[in-house]
């Protein structure tokens, strides 16, 4: 049995058994080549599952919004379920509300070619899982660094090449609004008494917008890639999200979403931590 | 007002008049896709694409504007902002057309005349190209429109191989071509037979006024929970699109100095309806959601008479979570029946 | 309102940096009431902002300063293990950390935000660093990157 058959058959189990109320996977998109989240609550609607390199979305998005549906399945490939810990361990959903079915993945594809994010997977396989459907996969040898090129550039090159991506975003928020770690009721940017940042497009305003967000990532981004392929303007935004992570990864050993049991990096503290940049 | 002809070489040499007297903007190639930017000469712009990234509305009510500005040393004495210089938008498909009639209605139509879009409307020649092949995501004449649609067009040119067809359809439009050769009856009829083999590609239907009727009494129904789910509330769309028209206004200030802007706001964020008071009337996911579709296809009918989707399809292409405007019709015909 | 660019610069044309200092209440912004109260001197440079805990800086302020037109900008507290709550400018430092490396990567010049860790006892030290940061600020030049300087 392929693993899609196998996924669509326990999904079918879990909604007929009522041990779930809702099954949160993908289907396929109307244009050929992309998936769309799927929300089946009907055991003879789970036929419409898939899974493959079309399924880009990071389902752990979701969960906040439909956990008051009931019981939620939720189908997660590695980089999904290291979202789903970063949501346990921030307290924003909890354990007992989903079933999670892992999926190794082999990577997203837009256009046939592998998407950036997953150059660099070093998780395909789900890390928490209620129960894994299909075998795990194989990891990948990791891209070389997508970051040595542009730290060879001097600051003022950097600057420019950036501020030339940010300035074409039009702030549409695609980045955010897919991205699991970004349930706060009011965003930053959204704060308007007072304004903290300027509604412009301009770069300024834009930079601000992306390193902030950055920052908000630090110890939280799982490097999924959904805000970068969700992006319209096509920024790159996966600069700034590795090299946060990368920072987190090299300065406190920590990486996100491994273990639930270990506080967010960024909320914790090792007496030990080195600063070397501090007066 | 008689159809012309210009060859590649004509076109250029028109494009480069143009250029001396007017802000001359065309699609021009971005990554893998193309966007609206000035131009100087033809061959910077790309003509080869269905449709650009983001639609023609951003040349004519900007993402940012400048209302007017201010000093706190003159309090009584604001000025206004630069006046908009006149431009020529070159390669404009006929959806994007129809769009800009469909804002026309917004921003001069009801009663009111919006100064700021209306200062650049009036400065706009608008020169169409019609669309020989129409995108797996097109489906203009599903809503009344057509792949060699005229409708707010000041010229239409169509590709007939080895030169364009240009069919004046204003004044304006008129005097910017009045030196070219005219069309043969050949030339229209090749023209026919591109745009009809164009049209028939889009086997889309939509009962729009059908589709009015049932949304008329749907606002409280199931299926809207169900449609909105894969929606993430971004903005994505509504940027896109060609008559998405919210707006927000904003004071910035530096150093004694300030200036009132104008910038794109969306109903699919949650702080657009959102009340001083702390009140939000679409504080849930669903109503934002059920907004922007009820917003295309009953509120503008109810309000200036037609529907506002043009069938450009750049929401389709654009949406992170691949939710698409025709299937959620689809559904709703469906299901609002019930 | 006298535009502020005649004030970056002094008699002699050298450029004065503008330089906000957020300085923690209970060590940073004691140790530079020290120096006051010691008539210490140092460049007239920092603009001073109290917050409770060096914890309480949001990387989002950093920015801020810049995108309004500091050249440079400080961010003082107690040294670790010294903090008034604790265990606030632990979990600052890590948070610093970040967004030094961050900034550097994006191609902010090195130096133009500067951390440090002063006592309410260290009054001479507080200008030091002052004077440090300053002059560091000044080889620098006026700040032009995330500057927000024209209203559309």
């Amino acid at each position: 049995m392929s693993r899609e058959d196998q996924l669509r058959k326990r999904a079918k189990e879990l909604l007929a058994n009522k041990e779930v109320a809702m099954v949160l996977g993908y289907r396929a998109g109307k244009r050929p080549g992309r998936a769309t989240p799927a929300f089946v609550t009907r055991p003879e609607d789970a036929d419409i599952l898939i899974f493959d390199d079309r399924c880009g979305m990071n389902l752990a998005a979701y969960l906040p919004r439909v956990k008051h549906r009931g019981r939620i399945a939720v189908v997660a490939k590695g980089c999904d379920s290291r979202s789903i810990v970063t949501l346990l361990k921030e307290r924003q959903v909890d354990r007992s509300q989903f079933f999670i079915l892992g999926v190794g993945c082999e990577g997203v594809k837009e256009n046939g070619r592998l998407s950036d994010s997953c150059t660099t997977c070093a998780y395909p396989n789900p890390v928490i899982c209620d129960e894994m459907v299909g075998e795990k996969v194989a990891e990948r040898e990791p891209a070389p660094d997508p970051l040595a090129d542009f730290e060879k550039l001097s600051s003022d090159q950097r600057w420019q090449v950036l501020m030339d991506d940010v300035s074409r975003c039009i702030r549409c928020y695609a980045c955010r609004q897919v991205c699991p770690n970004c349930y706060c009721p009011t965003c930053f940017v959204d704060a308007n008494s007072p304004q903290w940042v300027g509604k412009t497009t301009a770069g300024s305003d834009n930079m601000m917008f992306h390193l902030m967000r950055a920052m908000h990532m630090a110890g939280r981004c799982v490097e999924c890639g959904a805000c970068s392929r969700g992006c319209p303007m096509g920024i790159d935004l996966m600069k700034f999200n590795r090299k946060v992570a990368r920072v987190v990864r090299e300065r406190f050993g920590a990486v996100a979403g491994l273990d639930p049991d270990q506080p967010p990096a960024l909320a914790a503290f090792d007496p030990n931590d080195k600063q070397e940049f501090i007066r | 007002m008689k159809p012309r002809v210009v060859s590649a070489e004509a076109l250029t040499r028109l494009v480069t008049g143009w250029a001396k007297n007017a802000a001359v903007y065309a699609p021009v190639k971005v990554k893998d896709w193309t966007e609206f930017r000035r131009i100087s000469t033809l061959a910077e712009a790309d003509l080869t694409r269905v449709n650009t990234k983001l639609s023609v509305r951003g040349l004519l009510f900007p993402q940012c504007e400048t209302m007017f500005r201010f000093e706190a040393a003159r309090p009584d004495k604001p000025q206004e902002a630069d006046q908009p210089e006149a431009q020529v938008i070159l390669g404009v498909r006929p959806c994007d057309a129809a769009g800009i009639a469909v804002l026309d209605k917004f921003f001069a139509g009801q009663g009111e005349t919006d100064t700021f879009y209306q200062r650049r409307r009036e400065k706009t020649t608008l020169v169409g190209l019609a669309c020989p092949s129409p995108a797996d995501t097109c489906f203009c004449s599903a809503v009344g429109g057509s792949p060699a649609g005229t409708r707010g067009l000041d010229l239409l040119l169509t590709d007939i191989g080895g030169r364009y067809l240009v069919e004046p359809l204003t004044d304006n439009g008129e005097s910017a071509v009045k030196d070219l050769p005219e069309a043969a009856a050949a030339d229209f009829a090749k023209k026919k037979e591109i745009a009809d083999r164009a049209a028939a590609a889009i086997t889309l239907r939509i009962d729009t006024a059908g589709l009015k009727g049932l949304l008329d009494s749907a606002d409280s129904h199931p299926v809207w929970e169900d449609l909105s789910l894969a929606c993430v509330n971004c903005g994505a769309c509504t940027f896109v699109c060609p008559t998405c028209h919210c707006f927000d206004i904003t004071d910035e200030t530096r150093k004694g100095k300030g200036a009132r802007l104008r910038v794109w706001d969306t109903c699919q964020f949650c702080l657009y309806s959102q009340h001083a008071s702390g009140h939000n009337p679409r504080q849930t996911h669903v109503s934002r959601f059920r907004n922007r579709t009820m917003d295309k296809f009953k509120y503008t009918v109810d309000m200036v008479g037609e529907v506002s989707c043009v069938g450009c399809g750049r929401c389709i292409r654009e949406c992170p979570a691949a939710v698409d405007i025709r299937e959620t019709v689809e559904t709703l015909a469906m299901r609002l029946k019930e | 309102m006298p535009e502020a660019a005649a004030a970056d610069t002094t008699a002699g044309g050298a450029f004065e940096p503008k330089i906000v200092a957020f300085l923690c209440n209970w060590c940073s912004y004691a140790g530079a009431d020290l120096a006051g109260i010691s008539r210490i001197q140092y460049p007239p440079s920092i603009r001073v902002i109290r917050v409770p805990c060096s914890g309480r800086v949001d990387p989002f302020y950093i920015l801020k300063a810049l995108q309004k037109g500091a050249d440079g900008v400080l961010v003082s507290g107690c040294h670790p293990g010294d903090c008034h709550y604790l265990t606030g400018n632990y979990v600052a430092r890590r948070r610093f950390a970040v967004l030094n490396d961050l900034l550097e990567f994006a191609g902010i010049d090195p130096g133009r935000v500067s951390f440090s860790w002063v006592s309410a006892a260290e009054g001479e030290r507080f200008a030091e660093v002052v004077r440090d940061v300053t002059e560091q600020v000044r080889q620098l030049g006026p700040n032009k990157k995330l500057l927000k300087d024209t209203i559309a």
